[in-house]
């Protein structure tokens, strides 16, 4: 019975944000596709062009340099004295202590937050849905960390943080909590910019959140208040389900760019203490800029891409075997 | 396709740097007549010398003359960067620039103003430039960088240009901190140091005498008994600042605290560190640092104004906390750098230096000696607050004849030492603050000495 309102709910859905998104459309396109004259199948890719030559020129062109620099010791003030070393870069990536420490770090930083950030922006989304009073305050005000320049978030947390006249402590000290040095002790500092991180972001999957939930039809809810149903088994079993694909798609990113976490460590501990919140993107940006080692800044790069990419092609198996 | 948004990130790299390389050739364009060919700088050298060997005669004491007259028949035009951390400082640059157009017929100084967010900003400009060949021809380096620039040969030796003479107007830890193997590479703008300020109001309380000259400076027991004493459960017994990012700071104020119990960050050559940065002088310097947080004296995250909110005793600051406690109207004083053996302080800030790629490196170094000369060290100390780079400057400046100021100009012309000159200086000085750092949060600092001196040995080995 479940399986089937299941699969009868997806096809009501305009699919924005699924996975496998346009699945229906093929059809349609091919059709115009035959249709179509050779001199608007050109005039087609001219519109094309702009976007080409800026993905171009600005990612693809970028991706090959640094994966070409990765093979060399291209050290920043000798950029003409550049040589081919082979794989060394590679291979002191695994001896690099360093390298370790900041992977692992990401790898705590998103299992952390995704689902956290996951469960907070369902969380608000549910409550927003509703017909509170103030409703598009809160939508406004839970939205509004999203827009802010994650800098200007970045600095805002840091004082709050602050163990002797930040925000924070100060409450904590008005119900007796001594002073917490958030970002000033090894064991605190990444789950202080978990934290902060989880508010900045969340805004943005509650709004995609709302999206789906109010695509659930209306009729669902309706049909098991007449069976009679309770509250959680018709969050269970139509709005869990009617905000799988939704999910799917806010689990994906929020992974990545979970790994892509730079900003918050770079602003507000310089990846201390101790390199407690160092991250694989900082180390990066580090070694090339600060160090000039851009050779080997390059060949981490590569390196962090094989993950990424392994994370979201194991992500999608997974996904896919339980569509089907 | 968001799994290609990393990209972005990973290829900063070089797509900032093409940025970047196209917002500097705007500006090259507008130097048209000296857009500099990366020509060998041997080459270039020898054909402005004879253009302008009169010109030499005539500016090099670094006096502001204004008597110069045009030797060749084109007019040099300069390309100048100089970072920007103060709106006051810049003017002041901006000033002496025009000054300097206006003294030299012949030359033209094209000024570029760039950001320095006092972390990468400043510095990431001139790596993109460098990959992209837009360097301009004379450009302001931070001092311990120098080092490293003059090694990859992106700056050159500017002895040939400055004489004995004007070298000797220099303090001496100007001179030092633009030497690198011998060879003089940089003038320096401005010096800087590390006074031990000290709330007069508290010290008064605690029957605590404070010292007033060089001579019965504190040593570190005293430091150690009088900072704990002055503690309390709202007040700190000393502020170090540690809300600076872990990096420069750590090494410009903490270097004394090795050099003056006999250890080193690195070898005098500047090529090891195993034995230099892990020495057991370092270690036990390192500990007494260890100490001062153990006991609570020393804040890990003091905010911006401890000291001038009366919520630390002392603080062991640059000179633009005098600022900001004058500004405060708090009662304050200054003392010298505490000291264990010898009696040494910190030194060094932003210098100039001529790029390899210039075509003029005559007329480039003669704008650096007039930005740096006696007029412009009084007019930037000024402007900053920070201790002149000149020596007669100091005798000019009737502040720095008086109490308390006069103790920084005996540091600064006495005790004042540059940090080390070594190729590995950007990982060398992060190393160094990191086992500081360690020290602050209580943590082994023998173990993470260790971590650290392997990680700049690696860094050493490419400059073999």
């Amino acid at each position: 019975m479940e399986k089937e309102s299941v699969k009868t709910k997806t096809s009501y859905f305009p699919k924005p944000y699924a996975v496998k998104g346009g699945r229906s459309m093929p059809k349609k396109k091919k059709r115009l596709f035959r249709k179509s004259s050779f001199r608007e199948a050109v005039t087609g890719y001219f519109f094309l062009l702009p976007a080409l030559i800026l993905l171009g020129v600005f990612l693809l062109y970028p991706m090959a340099s640094a994966f070409y620099y990765s093979f060399t010791d291209f050290y920043i003030l000798t950029p003409d004295e550049k040589s081919f070393i082979g794989l060394e870069n590679f291979t002191f990536i695994f001896q690099d202590a360093e390298f370790r420490q900041a992977f692992w770090n990401t790898v705590y930083f998103t299992i952390i937050v995704v689902p956290v950030q996951l469960a907070v922006a369902l969380g608000l989304a549910l409550l927003i849905n509703q017909k509170l009073k103030f409703r598009i305050f809160f939508r406004t005000a839970f939205f509004s960390p999203v827009v802010m320049s994650l800098v200007v978030v970045s600095i805002l947390w840091t004082f709050m943080y602050n163990p002797n006249e930040g925000l924070i402590n100060e409450f904590l000290g008005m119900v007796g909590i001594p002073s917490q040095p958030f970002l000033t002790s090894p064991d605190q500092a990444m789950n202080s910019i978990i934290v902060m991180s989880v508010w900045q972001g969340a805004g943005f999957q509650m709004m995609i959140f709302l999206a789906g939930l109010q695509n659930i039809p209306n009729h669902l809810y309706e049909a098991a208040d007449i069976d009679g149903a309770n509250r959680w088994h018709k969050f269970w079993n139509i709005t869990l389900p009617g905000l799988r694909n939704v999910a799917l798609f806010i689990f994906i990113t929020i992974t990545i760019a979970a790994f892509k976490l730079l900003v918050q460590p770079m602003i507000m501990t310089q990846g201390g203490p101790l390199g407690s919140t160092k991250s694989l993107v900082y180390h990066i940006y580090e070694t090339g800029f600060n160090y000039r080692d851009v050779g080997y800044a390059s060949a981490m790069a590569v390196i962090f891409t094989v993950i990424v990419l392994i994370i979201t092609i194991v992500q999608r198996i997974l996904i896919r075997e339980e569509r089907g | 396709m968001k799994k290609f948004r990393y990209a972005v990130i990973s290829s900063m790299l070089a797509v900032s740097v093409s940025l970047t390389a196209c917002s500097s050739g705007e500006s090259g364009e507008e130097a048209l007549p000296s857009e500099p060919s990366s020509s060998d700088d041997n080459t270039s050298a020898d054909s402005t010398e004879n253009e302008d060997e009169g010109a030499d005669d005539t500016v090099n004491t670094g006096d502001v003359e204004t008597s110069v007259e045009a030797t060749g028949d084109e007019d040099v035009v300069l390309e100048f960067w100089i970072h920007q951390t103060g709106e006051d400082e810049t003017n002041v640059y901006i000033e002496r620039i025009d000054d300097f157009n206006e003294a030299h017929e012949d030359i033209h100084v094209e000024a570029e103003v760039i950001i320095d967010d006092g972390a990468s900003a400043y510095s990431d400009s001139i790596n993109a430039a460098l990959v992209a060949g837009n360097l301009p021809d004379v450009m302001a380096v931070d001092g311990p960088y120098v080092a490293s620039f003059a090694d990859a040969g992106v700056i050159q030796p500017i002895d040939e240009f400055v004489d004995e003479e004007t070298k000797e107007q220099y303090v001496d830890s100007i001179i030092e901190q633009g030497t690198y193997q011998n060879e003089l590479y940089s003038l320096g703008a401005m010096e800087a140091s590390v006074m031990l300020y000290y709330n007069k109001d508290i010290l008064e309380e605690e029957g605590i005498e404070p010292a007033s000259s060089l001579e019965d400076a504190w040593t570190w027991d005293e430091l150690m008994n009088n900072a704990n004493q002055l503690t309390t459960d709202d007040r700190y017994g000393l502020n170090l600042f540690m809300d600076y990012d872990v990096g420069e700071w750590l090494t410009f104020m903490g270097a004394p605290l090795i050099w003056s119990n006999g250890g080193e960050l690195i070898s005098e050559d500047g090529t090891v560190v195993d034995g230099h940065l892990n020495s057991s002088e370092n270690i036990e310097s390192f500990e007494y640092i260890a100490s001062l947080f153990e006991d609570g004296v020393v804040s890990e995250s003091p905010g911006q104004t401890q000291f001038e909110e009366g919520k630390a005793a002392l603080a062991l600051g640059g000179p633009w906390i005098a600022v900001s406690a004058e500004d405060a109207e708090m009662n304050w004083g200054m003392m010298p750098y505490p000291y264990v053996g010898e009696k040494v302080s910190p030194s060094g800030s932003m210098a100039y230096a001529v790029t390899s790629i210039t075509d003029h490196p005559q007329e480039a170094a003669e704008l650096m000696k007039w930005m740096t000369n006696e007029e412009s060290s009084i007019a930037v100390a000024e402007a900053t607050g920070m201790p002149p780079a000149q020596a007669s400057a100091f005798e000019k400046m009737e502040k720095f004849n008086e109490k308390p100021w006069s103790i920084m100009k005996e540091q600064v012309t006495e005790t004042a030492k540059a940090r080390p000159s070594t190729p590995a200086y950007p990982v060398l000085t992060d190393a160094f603050a990191q086992i500081f750092h360690a020290a602050a949060l209580g943590e082994d600092v023998e173990k993470v000495a260790e971590q650290q001196v392997s990680r700049v040995e690696r860094e050493l080995r490419k400059f073999d």
